[in-house]
């Protein structure tokens, strides 16, 4: 019984890394489906929203169904809460994949504004730090996430620096307002996604050591917690 | 009070040296104790201390030596032929351990309930009476008010009030269990071991005795020895796992099994062997 439980368990480990990859790829794609503005691109991205939903969706059942015929304990229960935490921010990753990729379908009409650089910057840091994440989780080893915090400062400051670019553009010229208005968001989005990111890593970092650890955020002020 | 330990002032021994009072939070101090069955050595060297008004676990596969460790805490081992004991199990002062220590009355202040229920064949009144009539209480309106408490004390007394006078045999395997223990609180324990009281029981009974274990260490030490995890995990404040007659690791429940700091400790626990 008790193998058949972590042959099961295994199984979902595999699931919710499979299920990360998928968000990932989601919201890299959608901002390469923004920078060269493929519509087609962008709407096999939507198509996916949907196998996000439903593993959001079984993985929970099948690991509540876990928690209560093996009621695990240990590092089995530590992963076992650290996936269903997972779940919800692989979820809201892919999700802004989606609401980009939304995004990058009406902006595809007419040309962007200057080289559109900042944005697949500020995604290609977003995205490590998924992956980065994704390796801890599966290989249990937590200097893959051990610079977060660094690398959430910079995501914070390129967000910042695109809004006040977009801002600029905006003064300078109102009829691009529209489209300055969606890369703020955008750029929002990012940074959220960066922020799950984070997340996972306070969560795989209590499933390897048993020890809760949050990320110092600029933002947030938790002056009794342990920080990275 | 009993007089359970029949040591002179003028004798101190070596032994009673070794079992200096316990500190404040502490209600038992084992050290260095050792159990063997001729050439089996089933507990070695234990050193551990039991806390006041708590629930004290001990798990670990079997075999391990938990019921023998546990045994040793109210010298029912001296009942089994060829068990042999050393250490310290101080209490109060006093090693009970000691051969001057009388067994009957350590066993009035340190009560046990065993793995099946064993009622009396008498009626529950009788069975619930019968430490207090040992220990010469006669008076029966003092031995209806002793039988009434230890009754409502071990959440027995609403199921069984109107039928006192009852063969004790007629009653459910949990509410036996309740009855036993309520017997054992009939003498006025402080300590109460309980060796697997759960395992012959349903899950209402069960749940009912977890839920008394928990009333219990209101007023009462509780140790308890489980094959049941989840039942350590749910009733204990502090746990030790066993393994190999020896004691891997002690200490708060929570942290044992949430984040135990012995590897042998989390394999066992996460179900990787025993």
């Amino acid at each position: 019984m008790t193998e058949k439980f972590h042959e099961e368990l295994s199984e979902l480990k595999k699931q919710v890394e499979d299920m990360g990859e998928l968000a990932k790829e989601m919201l890299e794609t959608s901002i390469k489906a923004l920078k060269e503005q493929d519509v087609m691109l962008a709407k096999s991205i939507i198509a996916k929203c949907e196998t996000i939903r439903i593993l959001d969706h079984t993985i929970e059942e099948e690991t509540l169904k876990l928690i209560t015929l093996h009621q695990p304990m240990a590092s089995d229960m530590r992963l076992v809460a650290t996936m269903l935490k997972m779940i919800t921010y692989i979820t809201r990753i892919g999700r802004y994949g989606n609401d980009i990729a939304k995004i990058a379908i009406d902006l595809s009409e007419e040309a962007h504004i200057g080289k559109l650089v900042s944005l697949p910057q500020m995604s290609a840091i977003v995205c490590s730090m998924i992956d980065d994440a994704l390796l801890a989780f599966e290989t249990q080893d937590i200097s893959h996430i051990a610079d977060f915090k660094e690398r959430e400062d910079t995501i914070d400051a390129m967000r910042y620096s695109i809004y006040r670019e977009g801002i600029s553009y905006m003064m300078e010229n109102p009829k691009y307002i529209t489209r300055c208005t969606q890369y703020i968001l955008i750029a929002r989005y990012l940074e959220r996604c960066g922020d799950h990111a984070c997340k996972m890593a306070e969560k795989i970092h209590y499933m390897v050591t048993g020890e809760h650890k949050e990320i110092d955020y600029k933002s947030c002020c938790s002056p009794n917690q342990d920080t990275f | 009070m009993l007089n359970i330990f029949s040591v002179r002032k003028d004798s101190t021994t070596e032994s009673e040296k070794a079992a200096a009072l316990p500190a404040k939070d502490e209600t038992m101090r084992i050290e260095g104790l050792d159990i063997s069955y001729g050439s089996n050595h089933a507990v070695k060297g234990v050193k551990m201390s039991i806390k006041p008004k708590s629930v004290t676990a001990f798990i670990g596969p079997s075999g391990c030596g938990k019921s023998t460790l546990l045994r040793a805490l109210n010298r029912m081992n001296d009942e089994i032929d060829g068990c042999r004991t050393d250490g310290v199990v101080s209490w109060k002062g006093v090693n009970i351990l000691d051969p001057k220590v009388d067994p009957v009355a350590l066993r009035s202040k340190v009560g046990m309930v065993f793995q099946k229920p064993n009622p009396f064949p008498k009626s529950i009144y009788e069975n619930v009476a019968y430490g207090p009539r040992i220990h010469g209480i006669t008076d029966k309106a003092q031995l209806d008010k002793i039988v009434e408490s230890s009754l409502r004390n071990a959440a027995l007394w609403d199921e069984v009030k109107d039928r006192l006078e009852e063969s004790a045999m007629g009653l459910s395997g949990g509410q036996q269990q309740r009855m036993c223990i309520a017997r054992a609180l009939a003498v006025e324990p402080e300590v109460i071991l309980m060796d697997e009281p759960c395992s012959a029981l349903d899950p209402i009974a069960t749940a009912k005795i977890e839920d008394l274990i928990n009333e219990l260490k209101k007023d009462y030490t509780v140790i308890i020895v489980t094959h049941n995890m989840q039942q350590a995990a749910r009733v204990s404040d502090y746990t030790g796992f066993m393994y190999l007659g020896e004691l891997i690791e002690f200490g708060e429940t929570e942290q044992i099994f949430q984040k135990p700091k012995e590897k042998l400790t989390e394999n066992y626990i996460t179900g990787r062997f025993g």
